[in-house]
């Protein structure tokens, strides 16, 4: 375990999430450079199962996945009561992205960022794993262009017919009606759902349906695409949380996503289709018309990169990481205690 | 378009030089700066909803994006406020070069398609061999042939014909927007070649508001006349 503590010498600090803290660092031994994310201990009753469980489903999941699209899991290892993953580096992701006003998403980078997206999930869905937290956010790029899956903190294997799942998964605005309705039994759908309003996003650099509360995304959800009756969506009322909304009529799709062609109007509508199993598949939407017309997507190196990205490759210097810089030295790098 | 054309069958589909578009709800409130917001208007059959002002209004960038996309896009290209407006349509292969397209005029608010030179050639030349072949088939009609007395002119269908045509050609009273048109023009005129104005001969005392009232009675006495001639008939 020395070994590897010394097998990656920390560049940066790059964020912390509610579970971990990730740095960016070296690989010595492939003079690659990796992402490091450190588990938290955690709570009581997480140290007492010995490991946090988002940690768990990464280390569990990942491992035995691989797929150019999917996050690579290189590395694990544990020092101190702590454990490290080690991932590989991914420069930027598609909220940075969708955010920076400078660049000018084509149709061919769209269709980029789809296809990816779509064959990274393809490959999960067909292995009976369910992302369950598709966002922009997780959707990591890097400076090749290649856009990989990330944080499978909630990812979880489907398909067994008597496994109850919670349907508190998916950040709001990419949650699926049926969960919001409480669903405890859910396929693929929820994944596709999600990838639909990316693709909204990518199309309107804004979000497509940003709830404010539960309640309010279906209100969102339902004005946009119109309300589901029980015969568009068959057995909507017999779900848990089931609430009969006042009927709106939905706007036509060609009117919100202006610029867009026919054939890729017809993918938004297949995968934001009220009714789950009327949603498309990865398999299906990949075979859809939009993927084979023009313009082709646009190969890797060069889609667009945050000029963030570009200038300096370490991103969001955070306060934290000034601390670490003034207390460290700047330039030098320092061997991560894991 | 050409007087004498023959009309287009209308099994050929759409083609975009004969025809024209126009919102009457937007056409009082036409100028430069919403004239593209008029043409990027969903009904407008010239407009091509995939250029590259679509995407941008799309994603809410600044239009100045375009220069850096690639692909087709449309740009104003002319302003004649406040009748004619030309909008260019053109391919863009780098911020620095373009090929243009198509280009397409507003006159009044309506849109059409500026014809390219073969079409126009092409309209011109099948005019006027449409106008002499009616040319020779209203000769040949006059023409008579009696054994004894060989060929001949019989012109009196013809007479009758042209008399036919002397309809008495009902005057249609100007447009508002003509009138107005013709006023501005007039303004115009009378402001890049002033009416020789005497100079009043006054006395340096008085106050100066009443000079001013003053040239504008001589003026308004002045100005009429040649306004109201062409009303009057």
């Amino acid at each position: 375990m020395a070994e590897k503590l010394r097998r990656y010498e920390k560049i940066d600090f790059l964020g912390e999430g509610q579970f971990a803290t990730v740095y960016k660092a070296k690989d010595t031994e492939t003079d690659k450079i990796v992402a490091v994310k450190k588990i938290k201990v955690g709570s009581r009753a997480e140290a007492r199962d010995g490991i946090n469980r988002t940690a768990l489903r990464e280390i569990k999941l990942l491992q035995e996945l691989k797929h150019e699209n999917i996050i690579g899991l290189l590395d694990v290892f544990g020092h101190k009561s702590n454990v490290s993953l080690v991932f590989d580096f991914m420069d930027t992701d598609l909220e940075v992205i969708i955010k920076d006003n400078n660049i000018v998403l084509t149709p061919a980078n769209i269709k980029a960022y789809m296809v990816q997206t779509l064959q990274g999930l393809d490959y999960l869905h067909f292995n009976w794993i369910l992302h369950r937290d598709l966002k922009p956010n997780n959707l990591l790029v890097n400076e090749e262009g290649v856009l990989k899956i990330g944080d499978f903190g909630l990812a979880k294997f489907f398909g067994s017919p008597n496994r109850i799942n919670t349907h508190h998964v998916v950040t709001r605005w990419y949650r699926a009606p049926e969960l919001l309705y409480g669903a405890r039994l859910y396929g693929t759908g929820i994944d596709m759902w999600a990838v639909g309003c990316i693709l909204a996003e990518l199309l309107l650099r804004v979000p497509f349906l940003p709830g404010e509360s539960d309640l309010d995304q279906l209100t969102r959800i339902f004005q946009t695409l119109g309300t589901p009756t029980e015969e568009t969506w068959p057995g909507m009322t017999d779900l848990t949380d089931f609430i009969q909304f006042k009927p709106f009529p939905g706007t036509p799709l060609k009117h919100i996503f202006t610029a867009a062609g026919d054939d890729l109007l017809d993918l938004i509508a297949s995968l934001l289709n009220i009714n789950p199993l009327q949603r498309c598949t990865c398999d299906q939407a990949l075979q859809m018309p939009y993927f084979s017309n023009k313009p082709a997507p646009t190969p890797g190196p060069r889609l667009p990169l945050p000029t963030t990205v570009k200038r300096q490759p370490e991103e969001k210097p955070s306060l934290k990481r000034k601390l670490l810089e003034s207390m460290d030295g700047a330039s030098l790098a320092k061997r991560l205690q894991f | 378009m050409m007087p004498g054309r023959p009309p287009v069958p209308a099994s050929v589909p759409e083609n975009p030089l004969g025809l024209s578009w126009h919102d009457s709800a937007w056409i009082p409130m036409l100028n430069s700066s919403n004239i593209m917001d008029y043409f990027s208007e969903r009904s407008n059959p010239f407009y091509d909803r995939t250029c590259n002002n679509e995407i941008v209004k799309m994603q809410r960038l600044n239009t100045d994006q375009l220069t850096n996309m690639t692909g087709s896009e449309y740009i104003l290209l002319h302003v004649q406020e406040p009748i004619l407006y030309v909008i260019r349509k053109q391919h863009r292969h780098s911020a620095t070069q373009v090929t243009p397209l198509a280009d397409y005029y507003i006159i009044a608010g309506v849109v059409y398609q500026a014809p390219d030179l073969a079409s126009v050639v092409n309209s011109r030349l099948l005019s006027t061999v449409h106008h002499l072949q009616s040319a020779f088939e209203e000769a040949s009609s006059c023409s008579r042939y009696h054994p004894s007395k060989g060929y001949s002119w019989d012109l009196k269908n013809g007479k009758a014909l042209t008399a036919k045509k002397e309809v008495p050609v009902r005057e249609e009273p100007s447009s508002l927007f003509q009138r107005q048109r013709v006023d501005m023009l007039l303004a115009e005129l009378t402001r890049k070649f002033p009416l020789p104005v005497p100079k009043p001969i006054q006395t340096i005392t008085e106050p100066s508001v009443e000079i001013k009232q003053e040239i504008k009675t001589e003026k308004k006495d002045m100005k009429p006349p040649p306004e109201k001639k062409p009303r009057i008939n």
